[in-house]
This record gives structure tokens, C-alpha cells and sequence, in this order.
């Protein structure tokens, strides 16, 4: 399990406990990585993330159009396994959850601790102020000679 | 009234029991529901169905049959749990002092209607 | 928004391909994917119509590599670029970190070009974001065409680049100017981050 902000960890274990999830990931709306448990490479959970951003900005707008509110949550049926995608507001802005499991859970177990982690989350962001983001002093200086590195030219 | 309507209010006029819904054995959702307030329906039902689909699993391992019924003792009352046929179960949410016995029997015979 | 990680010593950034259809966004990204050793990449997604147009987007995710102890990675987007699928566009838009717009250089698609400039500043603008304070470069491509067909370099930069931010010329089918316009859009980004971020 990887999280971007430690405060992230609690309620996330929790939720991978009680709900034998699969994969987890968090991501913002425009499809950050916040957190996720279960992928082994980097750019895979981008992927997904960029899918599930994605998944998550169209329904909203088709629920727009619909003139309905927002739709909670999608769920995909699989034979093997299936998929979870809610959308959730945090003290951070709106994020969203992207859950695999399989059948020794179920959707009603999934969404039920997804929600109690909903709220753990809420309540653990607000006793935990964002810092300001500070990168070392040399990244500017250091920037010309890594792009220069990574470019090759 | 539907057929899941009448199965709920016969269980749910046995003295003591503050709840009774139907739900989805594999999906763990509410399907039906005749609750009292502050019982959490969504939980019972994720909750219940998730148990005995583990324990429907455990008597498998063993070499046994599904369990008929399963009655979860807590400190304030017990949930009561039959399931039914089309992957369905009966869950019903009884104070301490309830009588689980009448409770139990309804439930069963509830249980072999709902099809 | 770029997301720093200071745990696990991370900087993400998103940066969309914008321009009218058919300018060569999703040919930059392929040229990008095809180069790129496979373990600084991720699996290039693309949600296409069945004629290969861009329908949602086109996704790729990059591992630029180490920079002050820092794995930087980017995720590249490109839009749809007809016209009527505004509203993917404006999805796809969020949260971008930097943009390049990718204009066709050819003298018949001059007007594509300016509606669709016109159209990405009305959406960021309708987010909230001033394209005056966003990271942008442009890539004026097909500049392999006949002469006759196309505008010069210095024609673009009069039609479309205002500002005079940093523009490229590209053949993005053969990968002239798609590593450079890549490289110039990083480097804004990542300093626009460390002028906002670098401990004083």
C-alpha cells in the first residue's frame, strides 16, 4: 500500500481489511494518484487512474445532462472479479475510489466499509493541515542538467 | 402487497424483533426491508450475506451442507439468519429478550415460500 | 495540479495535447510511446472511434527519471479535436499542469487552428484558470508538407502565438520536434513548480 499523505494510511488499511479488495486506488478528480494498494508497477496505477478519472468526469456530466445529482457509485459485474467506482467529497476536494474485488467479498461489504472509509478520511484530513509544498533549494538549478540528462540532447 | 412484502411482516410481528430484510446472498444488498429506526439495513445485509456465504464455504471444506440457519448472539440482541432459495436470505434483527425460537420458525417457513 | 510526494520522493504532472483534429496529437504521443525504452513507460491508452479519431483521450504515462532525489513522472494527454466533443475536452482539461497546442500547419486548417485556441482558452477559462498563467508551447506540425500548402514557422507564430511562448516546428509522423516541444513544456512546467514551491 502506497499513500501520498501518511494521514491517507489509517482509514485505507482499514478499508483493505474489512473489505478483501483486491486493487484500491484513490485518485483525485483530474486523476491523481492519492493512494492504492495492489498494483505492482507505477505507471499501471496512472493508467488506471486516468481511466477511472475519466469514467468518474463522464458519468457526472451524463448525470448532468439527466438533471439528476451525481450518480454514487458504479459497479461492474465480472465473472472473476468486479470493479467499484464512487466518487466522494473530501476536506481536499473531490476524489475517487477504484475497487477491484473478487467473490470472497461482495459489493454490499465493498460499499459499506468504502463508505466508512469515506468518512474516516474526512475527519482524518481535517486534523491534518496540508503543509506547503517545499522541493529542495537546488531543484531549479538541478532541472536544466537532469532535462538535458533525460532528453539527451 | 408483494410476496417479499408479506414474508417480512410476519417475521417482523414476532415479539422483539426490530427488523427483518431480504437480500442478495452473493451481492450483499438489500433487496427488501422492514426495519425500525436506527437499524442499519445496508449493513445487515452486507454484513449477513458475506457471513454466510463464509460459512456456506467452511461447511463445504468440512464435507457438510450449507447451514439452514445461523443465529449471531450478541451482547444486545442477535441476528438471525435463513437462507433462501434464488441466492436470497432472510436476516432479522432481534432484541435480547426477543423469542428466537417463534422468530426461527417463521423465518423458515418464510424462508421456503420465497421463490 | 501537480501532486508532490514527499514519502515516496514523487512529482506527478499532467499535461494535455491540444489543437484542432487532426493536427498530430495522438502521432506526437505514438512517436513519444515508440521511443521511449519500455521502462520508462506505461501502457498507451487510447479511447478512439472506430476510425481511429480520438473519442475521450489518448493516455500515456512517462517516467522522466531523477531530479534533485525527486522520480518525476508525467502524464500525457491529448483531447478529442473535432469540434463537437467540447465536453471530453473540458473533462480531459482538468487539473492540467501545462498544455501544448498542437496546430496544423497547413493554410487551409488556418481558421481550425484559431477556433481551437479560441476554444481551449474558453474552457480553461471556465475552470477557472487564466491561460496567461499556465504553462503553454506550441508545435506547429506537417511542416514536412509542400511549401505551397503551409504556413512558415514564423506565419504560425504571427497567426496564433500571441504571447510568443516557446513554439517548435514538427513532423510529428517522423518525430521532428516531438521530444523538443516534449522537453520544452517539462521544463516550463517543472520550473513553474519550483518557482512555487522551493524552500525559501
Amino acid at each position: 500500500m502506497r499513500a501520498l499523505e501518511p494521514w491517507v494510511e489509517a482509514p485505507l488499511q482499514t478499508f483493505l481489511a474489512e473489505s478483501s479488495a483486491r486493487l484500491t486506488l484513490l485518485m483525485t478528480s483530474s486523476g491523481q494518484v492519492v493512494a492504492q494498494h495492489g498494483f505492482s508497477r507505477s505507471l499501471d496505477v496512472m493508467t488506471a487512474a486516468a481511466l477511472g478519472a475519466g469514467i468518474g468526469a463522464s458519468t457526472e456530466e451524463l448525470a448532468r445532462l439527466m438533471g439528476s445529482s451525481r450518480f454514487e457509485a458504479l459497479v461492474h459485474h465480472g465473472a472473476r472479479q468486479s470493479c467499484l467506482l464512487a466518487g466522494f467529497g473530501t476536506p481536499r476536494g473531490r476524489w475517487i475510489g477504484l475497487v477491484v474485488f473478487g467473490p470472497e467479498t461482495s459489493v454490499g461489504i465493498v460499499q459499506l466499509f468504502f463508505d466508512q472509509m469515506v468518512q474516516q478520511l474526512a475527519s482524518a484530513a481535517r486534523r491534518d493541515e496540508p503543509a506547503a509544498v517545499r522541493l529542495p533549494e537546488n531543484f531549479e538549478h538541478e532541472l536544466d542538467a537532469s532535462l538535458k540528462a533525460l532528453f539527451g540532447r | 402487497m408483494t410476496a417479499a412484502q408479506a414474508v417480512l411482516d410476519r417475521v417482523t410481528r414476532v415479539p422483539g424483533v426490530r427488523g427483518a430484510l431480504i437480500a442478495s446472498a452473493e451481492d450483499g444488498l438489500v433487496v427488501a426491508e422492514q426495519l425500525m429506526d436506527g437499524v442499519d439495513g445496508r449493513a445487515a445485509a452486507a454484513l449477513a450475506g458475506s457471513l454466510v456465504g463464509r460459512l456456506a464455504r467452511t461447511a463445504d471444506g468440512a464435507g457438510r451442507r450449507a447451514p439452514a440457519f445461523v443465529q449471531l448472539r450478541a451482547e444486545r440482541g442477535s441476528i438471525l439468519v435463513a437462507p433462501c432459495p434464488k441466492d436470497l436470505v432472510l436476516i432479522a434483527v432481534v432484541a435480547a429478550d426477543a423469542n428466537v425460537g417463534l422468530a426461527r420458525l417463521e423465518m423458515l417457513d418464510a424462508a421456503s415460500r420465497l421463490h | 495540479m501537480s501532486l508532490v510526494n514527499f514519502t515516496a520522493r514523487e512529482i506527478t504532472c499532467k499535461i494535455v495535447y491540444y489543437g484542432p483534429g487532426r493536427s498530430g496529437k495522438t502521432t506526437n504521443l505514438q512517436y513519444v510511446y515508440g521511443r521511449v525504452p519500455e521502462s520508462r513507460r506505461g501502457r498507451m491508452v487510447s479511447l478512439a472511434t472506430q476510425t481511429d479519431r480520438t473519442l475521450f483521450f489518448d493516455f500515456l504515462p512517462l517516467e522522466l527519471g531523477s531530479i534533485s532525489g525527486f522520480a518525476t513522472k508525467f502524464q500525457l494527454y491529448t483531447v478529442p479535436g473535432q469540434s463537437y466533443y467540447n465536453a471530453t475536452r473540458k473533462l480531459v482539461l482538468q487539473g492540467a499542469d501545462g498544455v501544448v497546442f498542437v496546430a496544423d500547419s497547413q493554410a487551409r486548417r488556418f481558421d481550425d487552428n484559431l477556433e481551437s485556441l479560441q476554444n481551449l482558452q474558453d474552457n480553461l477559462l471556465a475552470q477557472g484558470v487564466d491561460i496567461r498563467q499556465l504553462p503553454v508551447v506550441f508545435q506547429y506540425n506537417k511542416q514536412d508538407l509542400p511549401r505551397d500548402l503551409i504556413l512558415t514557422h514564423e506565419e504560425m507564430d504571427d497567426a496564433l502565438n500571441f504571447r510568443a511562448v516557446h513554439s517548435f516546428a514538427g513532423d510529428a509522423l517522423h518525430g521532428t520536434g516531438v521530444f523538443e516541444t516534449l522537453r520544452g513544456i517539462s521544463e516550463l512546467v517543472l520550473k513553474r513548480l519550483a518557482a512555487g514551491a522551493v524552500a525559501g
